[in-house]
């Protein structure tokens, strides 16, 4: 059973052949460094998202190791670039068994 | 070439009273780095948007004895919440309340269900998406002449010295706003962008958080969540910022 | 009195300072960079990394890193790591490239903990190094959250 959560992905529904087109990709998550205290001094758990992966038609196109220095609410803004229509695939994974997945289509012109 | 000098002092002395129109208030936006005012404005850059689709999701939720969720009564929030939080707090049923408060009336009279507490994510979710809805309108402090006690008793507390450092809110955020303390410069302290987004907490937080922070800056004892005294000075502030474009949900350091 | 009580309990509640730990010193920076690159030399320059020199809140701080590179087959930025050196941990990120991202370019937001040098490390696919640096100031504001 894994937990997930809600993540907002921006791409262009269409891109031109060879075009490089911006994607943005931010994801719910406290991103909990493992460095707070409570107020009784118990040290707060890491829980972390440790990974984000983009692929492209099953091609991967970004990818990043997440450390407890990423703020929350994990943002990336990266590129790719347009070959075929299909689809792209995010997956971010973390601390926890925690799994979110977003697909999106985009038609390549 | 003298009367030349005294008509243009005269010009000038004549034209002096249109500069002092200008409204000279500002919001804390403007000292804002443009990379985090790039956080604000862009709705998918802000954290606060997570928020607004939890608050969202509860906007439809039914799951309460009355089977009644808030689309039922006010339908779409875009179009019925619009300007909304702009008047707030104002006078309902005789009583003060600002915005939570009026969430919680609606769950228990129209619900059936318990209050949210201050700071919790739902009753943040819901006065963050309802906030949202009134970006880029006017503040509109309501001009219901049976507020003038309250407004009155949150003038009194704002120009009121308080805690170990002995300060009033006007010492800092009148008297000295645009001066420095601690390196950073203090804000007018209009509450244009509640809830914000407070880098500072990592978190969405209401005025009343924000307003505790201050007591707990000068060293006072803090009034309590939803206590009377800070929703009048919430309401006091927002008739000082009254006609200021509002920012929420906005993002501070 | 209870009241207050109750909401401060039923938060999470942290320290004033959430970087209490020590923190990482510039050599451990260097070490992670070490571990990185193995015997290989690193050049510097040619990374264009976008930090604020003046940050209002390490919690959350925008950056940006480009490299220019034809992103060839041939010739492309393998992967790209944010060391920092006086956050609790050096390493910030890493974020790895293809042909197919057709440009080596990233922004993300990241933590800070003081006011620091932080590292861009580039990769490139004929496993050449490059990197630079950025000293930023990083302030707190004032009249902060006390529990």
């Amino acid at each position: 059973m894994s937990r997930s959560s809600r993540a907002v992905v921006t791409l262009p529904k269409t891109a031109k052949q060879g075009e490089v087109f911006e994607i943005r990709a931010i994801v719910q998550h406290e991103m909990e460094s493992g460095f707070r205290h409570t107020e009784q001094g118990v040290r707060v758990a890491r829980d972390i998202i440790r990974e984000f992966v983009c692929t492209y038609n099953g091609k991967e196109v970004f990818r990043s190791e997440l450390h407890p220095g990423i703020g929350s609410n994990p943002l990336f803004i990266f590129y790719a670039k347009a070959e075929q229509s299909g689809s792209l695939e995010f997956k971010w994974t973390g601390d926890d068994n925690y799994l979110t997945i977003v697909k999106q289509t985009i038609t390549v012109l | 070439m003298r009367l030349l000098g005294q008509l243009a002092l005269l010009g000038l002395l004549l034209a002096a009273p249109i500069f002092s129109y200008a409204d000279s208030r500002i919001s804390a936006y403007t000292l804002m780095s443009p990379s985090n005012q790039a956080m604000q404005n862009d709705m998918n850059l802000n954290p606060a948007m997570f928020w607004i689709m939890d608050g969202e999701a509860l906007w439809a939720d039914r799951n309460n004895p009355s089977n009644k969720a808030c689309v039922d009564c006010h339908r779409d929030a875009k179009q019925s919440m619009k300007g909304v939080s702009a008047t707030f707090p104002k006078r309902v049923q005789g009583k003060l309340l600002n915005l939570e408060g009026q969430i919680n009336q609606c769950r228990t009279t129209r619900q059936q269900l318990p209050t949210l507490a201050y700071e919790s994510k739902p009753l943040l979710a819901l006065s963050t998406l309802i906030a949202y809805q009134s970006r880029g309108l006017a503040i509109a402090a309501s001009r219901d002449s049976a507020l003038e006690p309250d407004l009155q008793k949150g003038k009194l507390l704002y120009f009121q010295r308080m805690g170990q450092l002995n300060l009033s809110c006007a010492q800092c955020h009148d008297e000295r706003a645009g001066l420095k303390l601690a390196g950073s410069v203090i804000p007018q302290a209009h509450p244009t962008g509640y809830p914000i987004y407070r880098l500072e907490w990592q978190n969405v937080g209401s005025l009343q958080r924000r307003l505790r922070n201050c007591m707990s800056g000068v060293r006072a004892e803090q009034y309590a969540y939803g206590s009377l005294e800070l929703s009048q000075i919430e309401l006091y502030l927002m008739q000082r910022a009254n006609g200021m474009r509002i920012e929420s949900p906005a993002v501070r350091p | 009195m209870n009241q207050r009580r109750f909401f401060i309990t039923s938060l999470t509640t942290l320290s004033l300072s959430p970087w209490q730990s020590a923190s990482a010193t510039p050599s451990e920076a260097m070490q992670a960079m070490q571990r990185i690159v193995g015997n290989r030399p690193v050049n510097t320059g040619r990374i264009y990394f976008d930090l604020p020199p003046l940050v209002e809140n390490g919690n959350l701080v925008a950056i940006k890193i480009a490299v220019q590179s034809p992103m060839t087959q041939n010739d492309y930025v393998k992967a790209i790591h944010v060391i920092a050196e006086a956050n609790p941990l050096p390493n910030v990120v890493s974020c790895y490239f293809t042909p197919l991202s057709g440009k080596a370019e990233v922004s993300t937001r990241i933590r800070l903990a003081d006011s620091q040098k932080v590292w861009a490390l580039a990769q490139m696919s004929d496993d050449s190094f490059w990197r630079t640096s950025v000293d930023t100031v990083v302030t707190l504001s004032a009249c902060t959250e006390m529990i």
